[in-house]
């Protein structure tokens, strides 16, 4: 049913705007192993043409009603490592997006839940729909939503990422954007397309030197640089939470939970 | 009568007045002089009789507050803007500093480094019609000095999105957006002002001293090291080639065609 080398990730270059769109819907864009290598794949590359000042922005979009449910939780089923080793990889991802020497934007067009909403407080700018919403319904299934903490922390304040991260609270993108994790909101998927294509062209003509030093620069100043809250730490973070994944208490959670999703669907 | 800044202390209130009416008070290497220096000499009164300060409103002369750092002087001379950033680095630590309320009150215009000087403030009072903003990036300019303090005000992912986007915004869009606290009518902007200044002045300044200490210990606000850093990482940028080209280019398309009537 799944054929792992069917393509889930798209990019694109052009005029120094690099469009990583995840493409699977049917999916709900889920991440799963084929996503999130080819994901790893396209960051990596955008990356690499980011510090060869061959892109400057980088927009992250994706297709379908879902921007991402997070982790592909029948794979996780199945292989007790495979959860563990999805959270190493999603701090890998958001750590990758925040030191990637361009300005990252979101366009999310509807949920970004658990690693999906992770994937979003990571980036630089973002971009929501109406219909989106965000949120880290994650403790159901046994999980802590502590690899996004650095970034979300940052982007939102203290205050509110603890509400999110503790309350397993979905919001819409209204809220979100009172919360400051939503930037530029439209009023659905069709007028979020123009606008997030707008500013990542009108970013992408400006000065790469100048954008890249503010870049770094503010995440100097909130902490999320190498050497600060996504540094040695976040691998400390990382393995505690891995490390939960392998634990009893989850791995009978998230059988509960799989099993109650199999009745319901 | 040639002075750039103009301090007047009347009732408690200190008004500091940006005067170079004929640049849209563009803060130029003298300017920004001027303001550190007016600010250090307010700091000083205030240690030395503190009941004769207990306000402190910052505003400009003509049709706009401020319309940012004046570059077109220094920059070929990589020294002196250098000099001229940490000054004005400087300067904006040394108003935050401050041990009263301070009042950015804004007309017109508050650009680049002039929207820093709103943003540091703990109040700041404009109009619907202004024009806020940092457009720092479309120029090849690294906001790096007004960065700590608009992280502060806004938050961190907020701030994010407006420096990275670059661009300005009017003044009622910087109300909604956390730049400014109060946005009214342009002809009520005085009035506002001074009814805001008179309701601090009700105040115990002793209990005003000690909460903005307390918030200035919490938001990070006495870091030197980051004023500093700051400073050095903006000139770092514009003694680049890229922002050279670019504010070459920029300072040309300025000054071709309509000066002749300046």
């Amino acid at each position: 049913m799944d054929d792992p080398a069917s393509q889930r990730v798209r990019t694109a270059v052009c005029a120094k705007l690099c469009t990583i769109t995840l493409d699977d819907p049917s999916r709900r864009n889920a991440l799963g192993s084929g996503l999130l290598e080819q994901l790893e794949r396209a960051i990596a590359q955008a990356d690499s043409l980011a510090r060869h000042d061959e892109i400057v922005v980088l927009l992250l979009r994706a297709t379908g009603r879902v921007f991402c449910s997070g982790f592909d939780l029948e794979e996780c089923v199945q292989n007790e490592q495979t959860l563990a080793q999805f959270v190493r990889r999603l701090s890998a991802l958001t750590r990758a997006i925040r030191a990637m020497p361009a300005v990252v934007v979101a366009q999310v067009q509807g949920a970004a839940l658990a690693g999906g909403c992770a994937i979003v407080a990571a980036c630089d700018i973002v971009c929501a729909s109406e219909q989106a919403t965000f949120g880290y319904p994650v403790h159901r299934i046994g999980l802590s939503p502590a690899v996004s903490l650095p970034t979300l922390m940052a982007t939102v304040g203290c205050g509110s990422a603890r509400t999110l991260a503790l309350s397993s609270d979905v919001v819409d993108a209204k809220r979100a954007q009172a919360l400051g994790l939503v930037h530029t909101l439209a009023c659905d998927a069709d007028a979020l397309e123009i606008a997030a294509t707008a500013l990542a062209r009108a970013i992408a003509v400006k000065s790469p030197v100048a954008l890249r030093a503010t870049k770094l620069w503010l995440n100097e100043l909130d902490g999320t640089h190498p050497s600060g809250s996504l540094g040695a730490h976040a691998d400390s973070v990382t393995e505690a939470t891995a490390a939960l994944c392998t634990a009893p208490e989850s791995r009978l959670l998230l059988a509960d939970f799989w099993k109650r999703r199999k009745a319901t669907s | 009568m040639d002075e750039l800044v103009h301090l007047s202390i009347e009732q408690g209130c200190a008004t500091i007045t940006l005067r170079r009416t004929d640049a849209r008070n563009a803060l130029s290497f003298e300017l920004i002089h001027a303001l550190a220096s007016t600010i250090a000499q307010v700091s000083a009164r205030i240690t030395s009789a503190p009941h004769e300060v207990r306000v402190v409103v910052i505003a400009g002369e003509g049709k706009s507050f401020c319309a940012g750092v004046d570059l077109k002087a220094v920059l070929h001379d990589a020294l002196r803007m250098g000099g001229m950033l940490q000054q004005l680095s400087m300067a904006l630590l040394a108003l935050r500093q401050l041990p009263v309320p301070t009042i950015a009150r804004v007309q017109g215009a508050a650009i680049g480094g002039g929207c820093g000087l709103v943003v540091v403030c703990d109040f700041a009072v404009t109009h619907p019609e202004a024009k806020l903003g940092y457009p720092e990036v479309d120029l090849g300019v690294c906001p790096a000095v007004v960065a700590p303090w608009l992280v502060k005000k806004i938050g961190a992912g907020p701030a994010r999105a407006m420096l990275l986007a670059g661009g300005t915004m009017r003044g009622d869009e910087a109300f909604n957006r956390g730049l400014v606290t109060h946005c009214v009518a342009r002809d009520q902007l005085e009035s506002t002002t001074a009814e805001l200044v008179a309701r601090l002045m009700t105040g115990g300044p002793h209990a005003l001293a000690c909460t903005k200490r307390m918030l200035n210990e919490l938001d990070g606000s006495n870091d030197a090291r980051i004023a500093r850093e700051a400073a050095e990482l903006s000139a770092k940028v514009i003694a680049g080639p890229e922002a050279q080209a670019h504010l070459s280019r920029h300072f040309q398309a300025i000054s071709t065609p309509p000066t002749a009537t300046r």
